[in-house]
């Protein structure tokens, strides 16, 4: 036989460095079920349903309509300027991002239960495909940003490049948080019951349906250490004002996402060892 | 060329025994307990070491329990050892449950590309084989068609027609010929029969002994987690079979309201010469002989001897029921024998149930459950579910004749 067999070694878990590389590489191999299985994902979310994909942008923009009549007809906070609908958009079109993702991504592992003890594939995969679904919805609803912007005559600068990285760094941080919480889900149940209140809690510890000029100087070094502020907050500065972000509060987010990634990946890969035996 | 190896591999799960009490308690209080009690230690699979050469057939054959499940799910990554290394040459597919990975809602196409890409193929790889896997299926009518409208019989052949589309080195089977119905069945087998003609190893692992024989040239019997044979197949499955008449010793079933006028004794199987407990064979004759003590006379005696599988579902019957001659019973000892010219058996094990009770009445009055196995060995194959004694004539009309025939007549 000419063909080239692939060598497999399946060994007790134990966490080493060629081990680490040796699953990314794993993981590499099913790119073509990490694509299907997204695509998927897209497909059947909007099946069945008659406004179709037209969901990924009524939600953000429902949502922007509603603290839009809160914060700016009833409370009239001040937002330096920038029309409070645009700026409450850009925040929840990243927040859309990550709450869907993180939402999804945490049932990820348990309601896929009968896959998972029966045949084998990465299991990285299913939060992974989340992310991606996740993302393609924000590609949509970002159409209704740009629409937003020519409405409001915010014009775009040089500066908007500073987009893409700072979604990089999203969804860097998403795919950790999708990782650690899909895993934690599988031994404590309470981690998916307790999502939705962990989501608004966090929703508004971070920028998103106010500007962070609002919150007060001397929080804000705390109020920092949260990765979505630096995201959520340059990605504002960029698209509305088209000034380069605050790179000090961008690399805080940067740096913490960096960091979370692989360590959430070795925590999601050594529950994945004894996974069948558990869920 | 070893394209599987077992290297002392061992597979432990940790057991809490919870009382009743503490079970229902809150999970924290639990995890406190849980601390201060040992967890028992169960090896599902204890030290097991073996090659799977490449091109071979291995048989994994065992009791529940014995660990089967365990290495198909060891051998498929599903879950990892506790201690040992397994190697695997090659490219492995795991024949699951066929259309667990089905969506209900995406349509024939794009399951098979869904599942298709689970069991570990390329998109490329499908799309190329995407006609075949259809055509396979026979579904090509509603290949656009959600699944959720597909019949279950749609359902089973569209998943085992990707599953069959594999082509890996190394193919685990687990009990999946089990399902569907039996041309389905043939299918799955011929299939897989191609598969290892190509050259793909094969590791099944089944209750089924005879599919085990007929495509495992080598089987390993597992026992409480680990190996005690590992040979030829026909060995090893004898061993088993006569194991497993070991193991089932004589259950004393008191059923409610036993009389107990008659008492069984025992019930033997013999063949044509009076001998006993010979080797059986599908085809041949075999005398079911019960001996019985007489306590009390009885009118009306009715005796029946049930066969049941290895699955424990009853089989067939021998009885005196049906006969209109009545049977009285003097107090004494005496015997019945049950005979058949040609045994309808196929090959296998059968557990066995005696009982004799007055014709029409409720109670019985004595009945014995599993004290006698009877073994069918393999002799001539037979196909279908039973062998149905017959005979045969054959009559022929030459062509000219029929040709004169018809002149005449004219």
């Amino acid at each position: 036989m000419t063909k080239r067999r692939p060598v497999k070694i399946i060994r007790p878990p134990s966490f080493s460095i060629a081990g680490f590389l040796r699953d990314f590489k794993g993981l590499w191999l099913y790119k073509d079920l990490l694509y299907t299985l997204s695509a998927h994902r897209v497909k059947v979310r909007y099946k069945q349903s008659v406004l179709g994909i037209a969901w990924a942008v009524l939600q953000p923009l429902s949502l922007m309509l509603i603290y839009t009549l809160v914060f700016a007809v009833f409370a009239r906070i001040p937002t330096g300027g920038t029309p409070y609908p645009v700026m409450a958009f850009t925040g929840l079109l990243l927040w859309t991002l990550f709450s869907t993702a993180l939402t999804s991504s945490t049932n990820g592992l348990v309601s896929h239960a009968h896959l998972v003890t029966k045949v084998y594939f990465p299991r990285e995969i299913l939060p992974l495909t989340y992310v991606v679904a996740a993302l393609f919805d924000f590609a949509i609803a970002a159409l209704l940003l740009a629409a937003l912007m020519v409405y409001y005559h915010v014009a775009p600068t040089i500066n908007l490049l500073y987009a893409i990285p700072i979604v990089l760094i999203l969804t860097c941080f998403v795919t950790a948080m999708s990782l650690a919480f899909s895993a934690l889900q599988v031994r404590f149940r309470d981690v998916g019951v307790a999502m939705p209140l962990l989501l608004q809690l966090w929703m508004f510890a971070t920028p998103v349906v106010y500007p962070l000029s609002a919150v007060p100087q001397r929080f804000q070094s705390l109020y920092s250490l949260n990765p979505m502020v630096g995201v959520v907050d340059s990605f504002r500065t960029v698209v509305l004002n088209g000034t380069a972000p605050d790179l000090h509060g961008l690399g805080i987010s940067a740096i913490l996402s960096i960091v979370l990634l692989p360590a959430c990946y070795i925590y999601f890969k050594h529950v994945e060892a004894t996974l069948a035996d558990v869920i | 060329m070893i394209d599987l190896s077992f290297n002392r591999v061992s597979k432990r799960y940790r057991i809490r025994h919870e009382s009743e009490e503490t079970a229902s308690r809150h999970p924290l209080i639990r995890k406190w307990n849980a601390l201060w009690t040992h967890p028992e230690d169960f090896w599902a699979v204890r030290d097991v070491s073996f090659d799977v050469e490449r091109g071979e057939a291995l048989g994994i054959i065992g009791h529940n329990g014995a660990g089967k499940s365990t290495i198909l799910k060891l051998l498929s990554n599903i879950t990892t050892p506790t201690a040992g290394e397994i190697r695997i040459n090659g490219r492995l597919a795991a024949l699951i449950e066929v259309g667990s990975g089905f969506h209900p809602e995406l349509t024939g196409r794009e399951n098979i590309y869904l599942n298709g890409a689970i069991l570990g193929m390329a998109r490329s790889e499908i799309t190329k084989k995407l006609e075949s896997i259809i055509e396979f299926a026979g579904v090509r009518q509603f290949i656009d068609t959600p699944v959720k409208r597909f019949s279950s019989g749609m359902y089973v052949r569209l998943g085992f027609s990707i599953a069959a589309h594999l082509e890996p080195d190394i193919l685990l089977l687990d009990e999946v010929l089990a399902v569907g119905d039996a041309s389905f069945q043939k299918k799955c087998l011929d299939r897989i029969s191609e598969l290892k003609e190509a050259g793909t190893t094969i590791v099944f692992i089944s209750h089924d002994l005879r599919a085990v024989e007929r495509l495992c040239q080598r089987v390993l019997l597992l026992k409480r987690g680990q190996i005690v044979m590992n040979g030829p197949a026909k060995e090893v499955i004898a061993a088993y079979q006569n194991d497993a008449t070991l193991s089932s010793e004589s259950v004393e079933v008191h059923k409610r309201g036993e009389t107990k006028e008659v008492e069984i004794r025992t019930l033997s199987f013999l063949n044509d010469n009076g001998q006993m407990n010979p080797v059986f064979k599908t085809g041949k004759p075999l005398i079911a002989r019960i001996d019985f003590d007489v306590h009390e006379a009885v009118n009306d005696a009715v005796f029946s001897v049930l066969l049941f599988t290895s699955d424990g579902e009853s089989h067939c019957e021998l009885t005196t029921e049906f006969s209109r001659d009545s049977l009285s019973l003097q107090r004494g000892k005496g015997s019945i024998e049950f005979r058949t010219d040609e045994l309808g058996l196929l090959p296998g094990v059968y557990f066995t149930s005696v009982h004799v009770q007055q014709r029409g009445a409720q109670d019985v009055i004595h009945y014995q459950y599993k004290s006698t196995t009877l073994r069918v060995d393999f002799d001539r194959v037979v196909r279908g579910n039973f062998f149905l004694p017959h005979d045969w004539q054959v009559s022929q009309v030459e062509s000219d004749e029929v040709v004169e025939l018809e002149v005449q007549n004219k």
